[in-house]
């Protein structure tokens, strides 16, 4: 094949995988915008009169989703700051400490993330009914930080790993001592890693639905929860639950684009060890 | 010259598990002094390195700087700064930033540490470049960061391990002796870590020749060369090295495959030895060991010529050309006084 040919065949490959991906959040996008008599239309309509009133009533209506949101927020980032002053630490410590059993507890780590979540609901209610800790944040944070902190762990500890141990000692004899060696020297460098880190744990606390449905409650409820004020026995309101996910996926895309130069870098830096000039 | 950094270690050694690095290791090293630990790699002069720079802590034994004991001091009390072989520059930094590190860590300020860093970044040639980033830099402008990086602070020694070893050829002779010049003019106690024994004779006032974790022999250059220790200093120091030769010594002389040649001294018994002889002090003779030309190497301005004498192997290097061609046998033969005695069984020298 020559070489437009193979042009051709990427882009054409690419577009349709592109459009698998996109195809549903595009779907939800106008959909937020329809009526819900429109919604129900058939076939399906492409060309409407587009109304705002689907984010009106999901954000100032009746069932407002705003609460849930401040929810989501204040879980998510208090799970996401844990994570990271607990992780950052403990990557460190394993990427740089030889103690027996290292290999395996690195192993440990991992493992714990092939536990189906379904199987960890009930002990975890149980845990949390008796601490009395059912429908609050805290308890919410911190059953969050039990599958967060071991994928932020094992994923840090890779870049850790990339940094020469014989930087630090260089800053050791510069007379930085332990902490500012790894506070000046080695946590700038990682700083893609911890930003790719930092994404990765607030997507996946944001987006967690199974475990706030059992057990937050009235007054904690993320808005993957809240999401279902639009689905009763009766009806489903497909252009709120719509409008309710544009809402809900603003901040995460509002931290992707912030965040996207360190992905990108962080991502291949951390793949191929010493790939590439930092 | 400062008065400060000299340096003793005392029996000190270094296990790792079951391996021992470092076997009873003493030394003694002056204050201004450039001294030299040469040896193979995994000689352990690298180990001694970092145990003098507190990077490594030690099995057993005692290290002093200036008389006091910093065995268990920690690197950054030591007052040494090193120079890494892969010079660990910060990379998220600029240059300026590299080199002022260690005086921003000790809470010098702003304007103390911009005068420190452009003096030292100007004392090895890098002023124009402080607001790059080490990434930018080629090896050998790297290099010199790093040596600006040790020399802004002012420490009582320097410790720099292999320094020159990433340069190439015609770079490492350059820096080899502005590296020179640089530690005469500062007068720091400089020590080097290094397996390049012709680096070692051009910079080093005394050299510690490292060998299996011991030190075999510490002397000037000229001693080392002149009289090495052991045969293993004498196969490793000299380039091409030394013909090392098994003999038989009697009385006055000695017997090298039959042919006699005069002894440097007299031995009561006769001995089983191995002669070593340097490849520019063989003589072309009618007399002698017979050889047969096996190979030329013409350099230039002298020349190497490769022998053969019954199964071994033998190199003389004489100034300018030779009119021998391979093949030709001929006589070798030396000056009694060029050559080396060693015991045949523990490797120690005789003469």
């Amino acid at each position: 094949m020559n070489r437009f040919g193979r042009q051709v065949t990427l882009y054409a490959v690419s577009g349709l995988l592109v459009s698998v991906w996109a195809f549903p959040v595009l779907w939800a996008f106008l959909t937020s915008f329809k009526t819900e008599r429109d919604v129900l239309a058939y076939p399906p309509m492409f060309f409407f009169t587009p109304t705002l009133s689907n984010y009106k009533e999901v954000l100032f209506g009746t069932s407002s989703i705003l609460p849930n949101l401040w929810s989501s927020l204040v879980v998510t980032c208090s799970a996401t700051f844990f994570t990271l002053c607990l992780a950052i630490p403990a990557a460190y410590a394993l990427a740089r400490l030889r103690y027996p059993f290292r290999r395996a507890s690195g192993f440990y780590i991992l493992a714990t993330q092939m536990l189906p979540p379904v199987g960890l609901v009930i002990p975890y209610y149980l845990t949390l009914q008796r601490f009395g800790w059912l429908d609050t944040y805290s308890g919410l944070v911190i059953i969050y930080l039990t599958f967060s902190l071991p994928f932020a762990i094992w994923l840090l500890v890779s870049y850790f790993e990339d940094i020469p141990y014989e930087m630090e000692e260089a800053a050791l004899l510069d007379r930085a001592g332990r902490w500012r060696a790894l506070w000046f020297i080695v946590l700038p460098q990682v700083g893609g890693g911890i930003a790719v880190t930092t994404v990765f744990v607030f997507l996946n606390a944001w987006n967690e639905f199974m475990f706030a449905v059992v057990l937050g409650g009235n007054r904690v409820r993320p808005v993957t929860v809240a999401m279902f004020n639009f689905i009763s026995v009766e009806q489903t309101q497909w252009a709120k639950v719509a409008a309710g996910s544009m809402v809900a996926m603003a901040p995460v895309i509002l931290l992707g684009l912030l965040a996207q130069r360190h992905i990108v870098k962080g991502l291949t830096v951390g793949a191929v060890k010493g790939g590439g000039r930092r | 010259m400062s008065a400060r950094g000299s340096v003793k270690m005392e029996k000190v050694s270094k296990r790792h598990g079951e391996t021992t690095v470092l076997h009873s290791v003493n030394l003694e090293i002056k204050a201004g002094e450039f001294f030299v630990l040469l040896g193979p790699s995994g000689s352990g002069k690298t180990t001694t390195l970092r145990i003098l720079a507190g990077l490594e802590p030690v099995s057993g034994g005692q290290v002093w700087i200036d008389g006091e004991d910093v065995t268990f001091t920690e690197p950054g009390a030591r007052d040494v700064a090193m120079v890494f072989q892969s010079y660990a520059l910060y990379p998220h930094m600029t240059v300026a930033q590299n080199i002022g590190f260690p005086l921003k860590m000790v809470g010098q300020s702003q304007q103390a540490i911009a005068e420190a860093v452009n003096e030292a970044a100007k004392r090895v040639g890098i002023a124009h470049l402080l607001s790059r980033r080490p990434g930018q830099l080629s090896g050998g402008q790297q290099q010199r960061v790093a040596l600006a990086r040790a020399i802004v602070r002012h420490p009582r020694i320097f410790l720099l391990d292999e320094p020159l070893s990433n340069l190439d050829a015609k770079l490492r002779l350059e820096t080899r002796l502005e590296l020179h010049q640089l530690q005469r003019e500062l007068g720091v106690t400089t020590v080097y870590v290094t397996h390049d024994q012709e680096e070692a004779m051009t910079l080093a006032d005394r050299i510690a020749v490292f060998m299996e974790g011991e030190i075999v022999q510490v002397g000037t250059p000229r001693d080392i060369f002149g009289e090495p220790s052991t045969m293993e200093v004498a196969g490793f120091i000299g380039t091409p090295p030394m013909n090392l030769i098994p003999a038989q010594w009697t009385e006055n002389t000695i017997d090298i495959q039959g042919s006699t040649h005069q002894a440097p001294m007299f031995s009561s018994q006769s001995k089983d030895i191995t002669v070593g002889i340097r490849p520019n002090d063989f003589r072309l003779t009618l007399h002698g060991i017979s050889a047969r030309v096996l190979h030329i190497e013409d350099l230039g301005d002298n020349t190497i010529i490769n022998f053969e004498a019954n199964t071994l192997r033998l190199k003389l290097k004489m100034e300018g050309l030779t009119n021998l061609r391979e093949g030709e046998e001929v006589h070798l033969s030396f000056d009694p006084k060029s050559a080396h005695l060693f015991d045949r069984q523990n490797g120690k020298r005789l003469n």
